[in-house]
């Protein structure tokens, strides 16, 4: 296979013009909640998001579901809104958003197994970062959830290398990322950043995106980008990576990302991991029923 | 060894137990006792098990069955028969998926590249609690599987003990019945099984480089001996000990390790406050601990 520069990697996607455009309301979404929190026009986030019906609807679902759900059941958006925080509110419209995006490719990544990988991750950041006792978490789950924008990009703009890169990888039991920079010369990192910039996503989680393989890389925001990359390695191996095995073995507590949080948050050394790996498969049980209801449309079961 | 998963009858009381936060609190309890882990999915089994003791007792509800394993001056004691009552049950050949897979994708291929084991190319495994026999005689066909096709200049040898009489006589033996037999497909059965008066029996090439032997793993001059392994399992047998003995006898296994070898637990044990000269790794669905080969940081993970 032809290797593919950045370069040639960027003129490919500015030629082409194909990559996928930010659905609307999260554009608006964003603009919206850019003001400080207490400024946020609640009634106009509430409108933003009922306009689209079915989404509107996925989202009260997705915020009565075992993984979200609080004591009381959400009835309304401005109800979740309220006690699930605005924030929460802006994660679940993205998690219900995004997979739309992928609905079209027909080669590549199955959008089940790749909503399954993005929710799990987001998740696991977003736990491991409160375990932690890491400061300001609400962009955890966000950053998680996007990390491997760069693999919707791949699939959409390459679908011709794309899947026998997945085939490689799958049949060779390796990390898709190492499959990548051998096949293509360029990764879902890069390609991803490309659609991070193109998004006008804020730093913090485009870089995430770019760094997330190589956390030590990161120059700022290295909380978010070490943790992402350790919950990315720890739902590849607990049932919610790509859908197939990678043959690899991961010493947590040797990784460099480990390390560096470790330094910072002096939680880490009272976290027992191997319970930690327990209470992830119990998520990711839920994060797989998630994601199946919302791709067969059937009601979420309370 | 692992354990019990199946089908519990349900009944009314059980249900009930659900949703009960003492059932929780249960959990916690034996985790931080035994080190086995109890997830939510498989609250059913552990809520069944606990209604078992509590029929015996004649506790009526979880909040007093909790009271009597917490200040009750024989506390002690019901505690070691409820552990009792949780790991019961048969077991059957190739439990474990993901271990199976670690042992052969990942720890034989590494073991196997060890400068100290590439002269002598043989490979030594202990199963030490074998119970009777499934988990020993699965690690042989693992082996043969793994040996016969890629490595056929390789040969293994197979430790297995017992503290019981009767269970290693039942390991000689090798005769098993459906239950065990149930995750053998038909080509493996053909391979390794035979059949005799509607049981299935252990053909001598699988039994050949295994030695039964009965063990106490308290006895510590007799622990001294067993030295050299690659591979240990230790399945669901140091929830019977105290710290002390647990931790003595997991520095026996610890010693009794090649540097660079692997020790497995069951599947929802843990070291965690136990030993501390192991690393704990994780593999796809699964965690072990290793023992740092030459080059390797040193322990301090479990």
């Amino acid at each position: 296979m032809k290797l593919i520069t950045t370069d040639l990697l960027r003129r490919r996607i500015g030629d082409l013009g194909a990559l996928p455009v930010m659905p609307s309301v999260l554009q608006s979404l964003t603009e919206c909640l850019s003001s400080s929190a207490e400024n946020v026009n609640i009634d106009r986030v509430v409108e933003l998001i009922s306009y689209d019906k079915s989404l509107a609807s996925q989202v009260l679902r997705m915020a009565n579901s075992a993984l979200f759900r609080r004591r009381n059941e959400v009835e309304s958006l401005r109800d979740g809104i309220l006690s699930l925080g605005i924030w929460r509110i802006r994660d679940l419209v993205y998690s219900c958003t995004l997979p739309a995006l992928l609905g079209n490719s027909k080669e590549g990544i199955a959008p089940t197994i790749f909503w399954r990988h993005a929710l799990g991750t987001a998740l696991v950041s977003q736990h491991l970062a409160q375990r932690l006792a890491i400061p300001n978490v609400e962009k955890f789950y966000l950053a998680g959830l996007l990390h491997d924008l760069g693999i919707l990009v791949n699939s959409i703009l390459f679908p011709e290398q794309f899947p026998a890169v997945l085939k490689l990888a799958e049949t060779t039991e390796t990390p898709l990322y190492d499959v990548e920079m051998q096949e293509l010369g360029f990764s879902h990192c890069e390609s991803g950043r490309i659609l991070a910039g193109h998004w006008k996503l804020p730093e913090d989680i485009s870089g995430t995106i770019e760094f997330h393989h190589h956390p030590p890389l990161a120059a700022s925001h290295t909380d978010l980008t070490c943790t992402v990359y350790l919950a990315d390695l720890l739902c590849r191996l607990r049932g919610l990576g790509y859908g197939y095995y990678e043959a690899r073995e991961f010493d947590l507590a040797a990784e460099p990302s480990w390390q560096v949080l470790q330094k910072k948050y002096p939680a880490a050394a009272a976290l027992d991991l191997a319970l930690f790996t327990f209470e992830l498969d119990e998520h990711a049980i839920q994060v797989r029923d998630l994601v199946d209801t919302i791709f067969s449309g059937a009601p979420v079961s309370h | 060894m692992a354990l019990d998963t199946q089908t519990i009858q349900t009944n009314s009381s059980v249900d009930a137990d659900l949703a009960d936060p003492f059932l929780g609190k249960l959990r916690d309890l034996i985790y931080k006792i035994s080190g086995i882990y109890h997830q939510e999915v498989k609250f059913y089994l552990l809520a069944s098990r606990v209604r078992r003791r509590m029929a015996a007792v004649g506790s009526g509800t979880l909040a007093d069955y909790y009271d009597r394993l917490t200040t009750r001056p024989n506390r002690d004691a019901e505690m070691r028969s409820l552990l009792n009552e949780i790991t019961i049950g048969e077991t059957y050949f190739f439990r474990s998926k993901p271990t199976i897979d670690a042992v052969s994708k990942i720890i034989l291929p590494k073991l196997m590249g060890l400068n100290i084991k590439k002269s002598l190319k043989k490979l030594k495994i202990w199963s030490a609690g074998c119970s009777t026999g499934e988990e020993p005689y699965t690690l042989s066909i693992v082996l043969l599987e793994n040996l016969t096709q890629k490595f056929k200049d390789w040969s293994f040898e197979i430790t297995a003990t017992d503290l019981n009489e009767n269970s290693v006589t039942k390991c000689k033996e090798g005769l098993y019945g459906e239950y065990a037999v149930r995750n053998i497909t038909p080509q493996m059965h053909d391979r390794y099984f035979t059949k005799e008066n509607g049981l299935h029996r252990v053909k001598d090439e699988v039994r050949a480089a295994i030695k039964f032997e009965r063990l106490n793993l308290q006895d510590q001059t007799k622990m001294l001996f067993m030295k050299g392994f690659d591979l240990v399992f230790c399945c669901n047998v140091l929830i019977y000990f105290d710290g002390v003995a647990k931790k003595r006898t997991v520095d026996h296994f610890f010693n009794g390790l090649i540097p660079g070898g692997y020790f497995f637990l069951g599947e929802c044990e843990t070291l965690f406050n136990v030993y501390d000269q192991f690393r704990l790794v994780h593999f796809p669905g699964t965690t072990g601990y290793h023992k740092p080969g030459p080059g390797e940081p040193a322990g301090g993970s479990a």
